[in-house]
């Protein structure tokens, strides 16, 4: 039993961090960006790319995925997005679901549907304690995973990008009026989205093994948190993948492992219809839309 | 006056008499190939309309409406290979499984509005897909199942689908037209204007909301069902695909949601370019189609009907205004 809830603790952390950036793209920008699989997957393949051609170690790889897709976030936003941010939510899905599969598509091409996996020297090693085994592996993807939002939550509230960001979020037409410019915020905070993406794609890439559908399954966890959590609420993506890791750690040993989507959605639907908003959530834009 | 309205009537007859001999003809004079791709149409004409009465007359965007189109095709192929069902029975009870379904969601799902109702329909996709390949004593799980053949030659199963899939297209664009000049159509819009305001004038919004989504996945429910018995093998991914359902949102927005016929035009289109597109590049034609749904996003967000009106209206009102200049220099 308690093998059960470390399992789900510890997925549960990779999920929160899966999930921030998409939060944060659809709390500030009321964008659900679905291209948010690809951008894991990306992370992931750059990942497995830099240790297989170089041997560079997956966890010092974090920084160089991050940096790719936040320039590809920061292009896709300003000359993409950004166009079509004014037609609404539902447009922006259909956008970056089209973006989604161009991503994919392209991955598919140049490398094949393989299952590919990294196995640095330490991956088979663990600490037992009690009965529990933790993979060093996934226990440092756990405790990167929750340092990398709490930098996270940091930047928002300390920085003054930060804190433009969080302006636009509320209110863009009052953040505009304080001379912030709303399309470079845009831009930005989609570009983080996707470098966010890809820090989490970089860690799935050593506990999974990869494939360029790879980001699909997390994009449905990342719906479930942010919905559960909250739109752009951190502790509500921390709270909400630790909850989803623990049900499904749960789920997988009472009715089977088949059933772990049906579970996720479920639960969604339910919390959408019980309380929008979401655990932790305050309004943004999601309860007007 | 009376002349024009005369000479407009015939007109229309005569346009009619085209679209009707464009519509049937085909299939007595196509290759096999050809006959396949405008059945293909032909369908994606059928689910773009039905997908039209939510999207485009009541603008709930159920980007899930794909789920019907699932629960459509199993119930033909379960009611076929487990009771021995005749085609159309099967059919006729697949449209009242997926309107009833739509029936018990809608009184919770439609309550949400926007994203949220579309994240809900992507949801409950998921989740049926999941519960059907669960449920693999009926209806042969993950491993798919196979639906008995069509009983006839190679030509008489090309004419059947065809027709088949036509009547289907012509069921469904015919009540996306009874309904946008009833009251229930004039209802929907209202909600889609504003739906408080709508329930302020006296509009019932959730039976009206629910009595649509009921219609839509009925005829969605009757074009799976059919697909079931063309394709003869189901698997969950096939029939409960994102993708497929992303596809005919997009031919509703691309022709021009909340329009008539617009829908069955973005569908055509898109599935003929898809065609043409899978003839080409068969490695990188998701890729392909991946692009064309940016670029539509990004240039055509109205849809055509929109387009064609403007481009009508700016030639019309360019016109007119050189008339009022011909005036003016003649006085």
């Amino acid at each position: 039993m308690s093998q059960i809830l470390v399992n789900g603790l510890l997925t549960g952390g990779l999920y929160a961090l899966v999930a921030v950036g998409f939060s944060l793209v659809w709390g500030v920008m009321n964008v659900v960006n679905i291209a948010h699989a690809s951008y894991i997957m990306l992370g992931a393949y750059i990942t497995y790319w830099l240790f297989h051609l170089y041997g560079l170690d997956p966890f010092l790889s974090i920084p160089v995925s991050m940096a790719a897709l936040f320039l590809l976030g920061y292009a896709v936003g300003s000359l993409v997005l950004n166009r079509v941010v004014r037609f609404g939510l539902v447009m922006t899905l259909v956008l970056t679901f089209g973006i989604d599969m161009i991503l994919q598509n392209g991955a598919l091409l140049l490398w094949s549907a393989d299952y590919r996996s990294i196995t640095p020297a330490y991956a088979g090693q663990g600490l037992a304690a009690g009965g529990v085994m933790i993979p060093y592996v996934r226990l440092a993807v756990f405790v990167l995973a929750v340092l990398f939002v709490a930098l996270f939550s940091l930047f928002l509230s300390r920085t003054r990008m930060g804190n433009a960001i969080k302006a636009t979020a509320l209110n863009p037409f009052a953040a505009e009026l304080n001379g912030v410019r709303i399309q470079r915020v845009y831009a930005l905070t989609y570009a983080i989205g996707a470098a966010l993406a890809a820090a989490a794609g970089s860690m799935v890439s050593v506990v999974y093994t990869i494939h360029p559908q790879v980001g699909n399954v997390f994009l449905t966890r990342a719906f479930v948190i942010t919905v559960l959590g909250g739109l752009g609420s951190i502790p509500g993506a921390l709270l909400g993948g630790v909850i989803l890791g623990l049900a499904e750690s749960l789920a997988t040993v009472t009715v089977g492992i088949g059933w772990s989507e049906a579970i996720s959605f479920t639960l969604l639907v339910a919390i959408l219809i019980v309380r929008p908003q979401g655990l932790l959530g305050k309004r943004f834009f999601g309860g007007v839309g | 006056m009376n002349g024009s309205s005369m000479g407009r009537r015939g007109a229309g007859l005569i346009l009619g008499a085209v679209v009707l001999a464009a519509l049937v003809l085909p299939p007595f004079y196509l290759s096999g190939y050809w006959v396949r791709v405008i059945t293909g149409l032909l369908m994606y004409g059928a689910l773009a309309s039905a997908i039209n009465i939510m999207v485009g007359l009541a603008g709930y965007p159920a980007l899930g409406n794909i789920v019907f189109f699932g629960t459509g095709a199993y119930t033909v192929a379960v009611l076929m290979v487990k009771a021995d069902t005749p085609f159309f029975l099967a059919l006729a009870v697949a449209g009242v499984v997926a309107a009833v379904y739509a029936a018990l969601l809608g009184a919770a799902v439609l309550r949400l509005r926007g994203a949220y109702f579309s994240i809900a329909t992507i949801g409950i996709n998921h989740a049926t897909s999941e519960l059907v390949t669960n449920l693999d004593g009926l209806t042969g799980g993950g491993r798919g199942t196979i639906v008995p053949f069509f009983p006839g030659s190679i030509e008489a199963e090309r004419m059947f689908f065809y027709f088949l899939m036509l009547a289907l297209m012509l069921l469904a664009t015919g009540t996306v037209y009874l309904i946008s000049r009833n009251r229930l159509g004039y209802g929907l819009r209202a909600i889609k204007a504003d739906e408080q305001a709508a329930s302020v004038m006296g509009v019932n919004t959730t039976r009206y909301k629910v009595l649509a989504w009921t219609i839509s996945a009925g005829l969605t429910g009757l074009v799976g069902g059919a697909y079931a018995y063309w394709l003869a093998f189901l698997e969950p991914p096939y029939v409960f695909d994102i993708v497929m359902s992303v596809k005919v949102y997009i031919m509703a927005i691309l022709g021009g949601a909340g329009t008539v016929i617009g829908p069955v035009v973005g569908a055509f289109f898109l599935e003929l370019l898809s065609e043409l597109i899978w003839g080409r590049f068969l490695e990188a034609h998701m890729l392909v189609l991946g692009i064309v749904v940016v670029l539509v996003v990004l240039f055509v967000p109205r849809g055509f009907v929109d387009l064609a009106g403007r481009l009508a209206r700016a030639l019309a009102g360019g016109s007119a205004s050189r008339r009022a200049e011909g005036v003016r220099s003649d006085g």
